[in-house]
């Protein structure tokens, strides 16, 4: 078994947006924390951000609550990586 | 000439459920257990595109429809998950399958059969499946002005039939996949993709396709997991 390695909360992010965006990793590496998410980006539907805070908690091993969960969350990759490092870091 | 899949059934309660099927020339075969719900949909042609990966390595492989998905007759909300994984030996028994790839929640159908050798592809705990599809209900409700909570989702559903993401789940069903962890398997082989720091016992190159909007594929992902299959079944 090849054992766990430490992941960062933006690496995660970047990853897992990634994989829901269908993008390659020069396409994800432009991602700035400007870079705006839902509304901009069409395939980040309902279900989506679903899948998205599923995945995170997975990676990162951080609970979220229903009520950690508001819009502003969502609009900018920035944000994202924000809310992510301070779950990590409690 | 290149075989094309073809359905084959499995007999199991007294009904006869359908599975993709493509044979191939040798005697080796495995049974694909598909991942849970939506993310099955998503990597359904990542699946085939493995069948006909293994065919070419002339290994026989088989996709099976679980009790009230696909084409089943049985309606979803009437499954349980002991019935799947029921459903998966009376399948591997009938048509002599001892090797299961399982992917994701698929794992935790195929984890009684504990005698076959297993090859597990980033499986994922009952809960974590359920709780992204309560989060989509969350949401849709949320748009609809309704403000419901997990907590409250999770307790409707232990009630009665409850319908997630499209999907209606009896409450012996949600039980049993809250309570699922990710099964340890007696002769298993743990693989994951590239990306995924959890431990594993082979990695391979891919994306997590069942996280993608819409269902998509992934040549060089199916050609891998193929080829890892392979090596795993040996000669």
């Amino acid at each position: 078994m090849q054992n766990k390695v430490e992941l960062t909360p933006e690496a995660a992010v970047r990853a897992v947006m990634r994989d829901i965006l269908g993008l390659n990793e020069v396409q994800v590496a432009e991602f700035t924390a400007e870079t705006e998410l839902f509304g901009a980006l069409p395939e980040l539907d309902s279900m989506a951000v679903a899948g998205l805070l599923t995945e995170l908690e997975d990676r990162l091993d951080i609970m979220i609550d229903d009520d950690e969960v508001d819009g502003e969350l969502f609009e900018t990759f920035g944000n994202l990586v924000a809310f992510a490092e301070m779950k990590v870091t409690g | 000439m290149t075989l094309i899949p073809a359905f084959v059934s499995y007999e199991f309660a007294d009904r006869k459920e359908l599975c993709l099927s493509l044979a191939a020339r040798s005697g080796r075969r495995v049974m694909l257990v598909p991942p849970l719900f939506d993310e099955m949909n998503r990597m359904r042609k990542m699946l085939i595109d493995v069948m006909r990966s293994l065919e070419t390595l002339e290994i026989a492989s088989f996709l099976p429809d679980l009790p009230g998905t696909n084409e089943s007759l049985l309606p979803l909300e009437k499954a349980t998950l002991s019935d799947w994984q029921e459903a998966l030996e009376a399948c591997a028994q009938q048509h002599q399958i001892s090797h299961i790839a399982s992917f994701r929640g698929g794992a935790l159908a195929a984890a009684e059969m504990q005698s076959a050798d297993h090859w597990v592809f980033s499986p994922v705990k009952g809960a974590t499946i359920l709780r992204t599809m309560m989060r989509t209900k969350v949401a849709s409700d949320r748009e609809a002005g309704l403000n419901t909570s997990l907590a409250e989702l999770a307790a409707r559903a232990k009630a009665g039939p409850l319908e997630l993401a499209g999907n209606i789940i009896g409450s012996d069903l949600f039980t049993q996949l809250n309570a699922a962890d990710i099964p340890t398997m007696k002769n298993q082989r743990i693989v994951r993709l590239e990306s995924d720091n959890k431990p594993g016992d082979v990695q391979i190159p891919g994306t997590a396709l069942w996280l993608r909007a819409e269902p998509d594929d992934d040549f060089a992902m199916s050609a891998a997991i193929a080829q890892d299959i392979a090596i795993w079944i040996g000669q």
